[in-house]
């Protein structure tokens, strides 16, 4: 599983507001260009924000597999046709150089979240997005954080209670529904708790966020961001 | 440390217990992830979260059903592992599934105005059988059109070609959460804030 890994690499120490800039843009240049030059410069510039973030690809890729099994399968539709010849092998690549560069920004996001922590993101989104939205969309993003463990834990206990019943043998639909109610009146049982605390703890529009601040490191990291932009462009 | 020094400007209290909701709710999204139920003759089991999407416009109505599908596309875009097969990344929101999850907000919004007719919420229980089914309906249309619309300009496949991958193996088992997301509703044991 992907997930924030503490360590010293350089993309560890730039500000996250232009570690996000750098995969906005890149996903732009990626998205805009399957020529065959273009995905070797993307390749290296990959490989580049990898090791700057010290991540193993392997263990990446296995991460994002279900993403890359119907990457992996696109091309293969896409050459198939109905009636002679059957196979279209410049359609078939035509998409498996589209599928690439997808694999590509998978990867380029993965050296995001490898470096860096959900409560940096969270003030980032915070102090970019301005006003109430951007409150709403910082705290929102720390509870999803704080009680996606809760709540996997109730949805857990709610499926092996269900199997003990013999829950397992009722129908489709019975069971969708089964888990769906119970799911999600517990977690609004717990939301309405939670806003209880919220508002004895004197909720507001304008608390108080951990400091970000930009470094002389950040400003190579905005420099790629603004030459993959323009990129896009080419 | 910076902090704030003007006067503090308290939330007001019905949106918080709508915005907890809808915080809730898009974690909930992501702990049923990876959630499947075996269905006989399908290649695809049915997984839990589009069932979610529909109960964000069911219950929280158009613009916290909207606001709680945002908050699960941001939290899985910084990191928090929500999306299919634990991942997580910015990436994913481009990626081959980035359609579909784009989609999410817009038919839970979609959903949401068709039932509740406007902002004030109403007990989805009492809504007539026919406006439920429809309201739904738009909604899966919203996701697979644009999830299925995307995946073809993404991987250079044509609309057909794209709609046999990503939407018909998966359009049969939506009807089935379709019907799940109507018993849960007409059951009247999640009553809308305010209702």
């Amino acid at each position: 599983m992907l997930s924030y890994e503490h360590d010293d690499t350089i993309a560890h120490r730039l500000d996250p507001r232009s570690k996000l800039a750098v995969q906005i843009a890149f996903a732009a240049a990626a998205l805009s260009h399957t020529s065959g030059r273009a995905l070797v410069a993307l390749t290296a510039i990959t490989a580049l924000f990898l090791t700057v973030a010290g991540v193993s690809i392997l263990r990446t890729l296995s991460a994002y597999r279900f993403a890359l099994v119907i990457i992996a399968i696109a091309p293969l539709v896409s050459a198939a046709t109905l009636g002679p010849p059957w196979i279209d092998v410049a359609d078939g690549l035509e998409s498996a150089r589209a599928g690439y560069r997808v694999v590509l920004v998978l990867l380029v996001s993965a050296a995001y979240v490898r470096s860096t922590r959900i409560r940096d993101s969270r003030a980032a989104v915070q102090r970019t997005i301005p006003g109430k939205p951007g409150q709403l969309l910082g705290v929102g993003i720390a509870l999803v954080f704080r009680f996606f463990p809760v709540l996997q834990a109730d949805v857990r206990r709610i499926r092996q209670a269900s199997a003990a019943r013999l829950g397992t043998e009722r129908g489709a639909i019975d069971r969708a529904s089964h888990i769906g109610l119970l799911g999600l009146t517990r977690a609004f049982d717990r939301a309405d708790r939670l806003s209880l605390a919220l508002r004895a703890r004197c909720f507001a529009w304008n608390p108080t966020l951990p400091r970000l601040s930009f470094t002389r490191l950040d400003a190579p990291a905005f420099a790629v961001a603004v030459a993959l932009g323009a990129g896009t462009f080419l | 440390m910076a902090t704030e020094h003007g006067a503090v400007e308290p939330v007001r209290d019905e949106i918080v217990r709508q915005f907890a909701r809808a915080a809730l709710l898009a974690a909930l999204i992501g702990a049923v992830a990876p959630v499947s139920i075996p269905i006989p003759f399908s290649p695809a089991p049915i997984t839990l979260q589009v069932l979610f999407v529909f109960l964000a416009g069911l219950v929280l109505g158009p613009v916290w059903g909207t606001v709680s599908l945002t908050l699960y596309l941001a939290a899985g875009a910084v990191g928090i592992p929500v999306f299919a097969g634990f991942s997580a990344g910015p990436g994913v929101l481009f990626g081959r599934s980035g359609g579909y999850l784009w989609a999410y907000p817009v038919a839970a919004g979609l959903i949401g105005l068709l039932v509740h007719r406007g902002t004030d919420l109403r007990a989805p229980a009492d809504v007539s059988l026919p406006v439920l089914v429809g309201a739904l309906v738009a909604g899966t249309a919203v996701i697979y059109g644009m999830g299925s619309g995307y995946m073809a300009w993404l991987l250079d496949m044509t609309v057909v070609e794209a709609l046999m991958v990503g939407a018909v193996p998966f359009v049969p088992v939506e009807l089935l959460k379709l019907v799940a997301a109507i018993a849960i509703v007409k059951s009247g044991r999640l009553q809308p804030v305010g209702t």
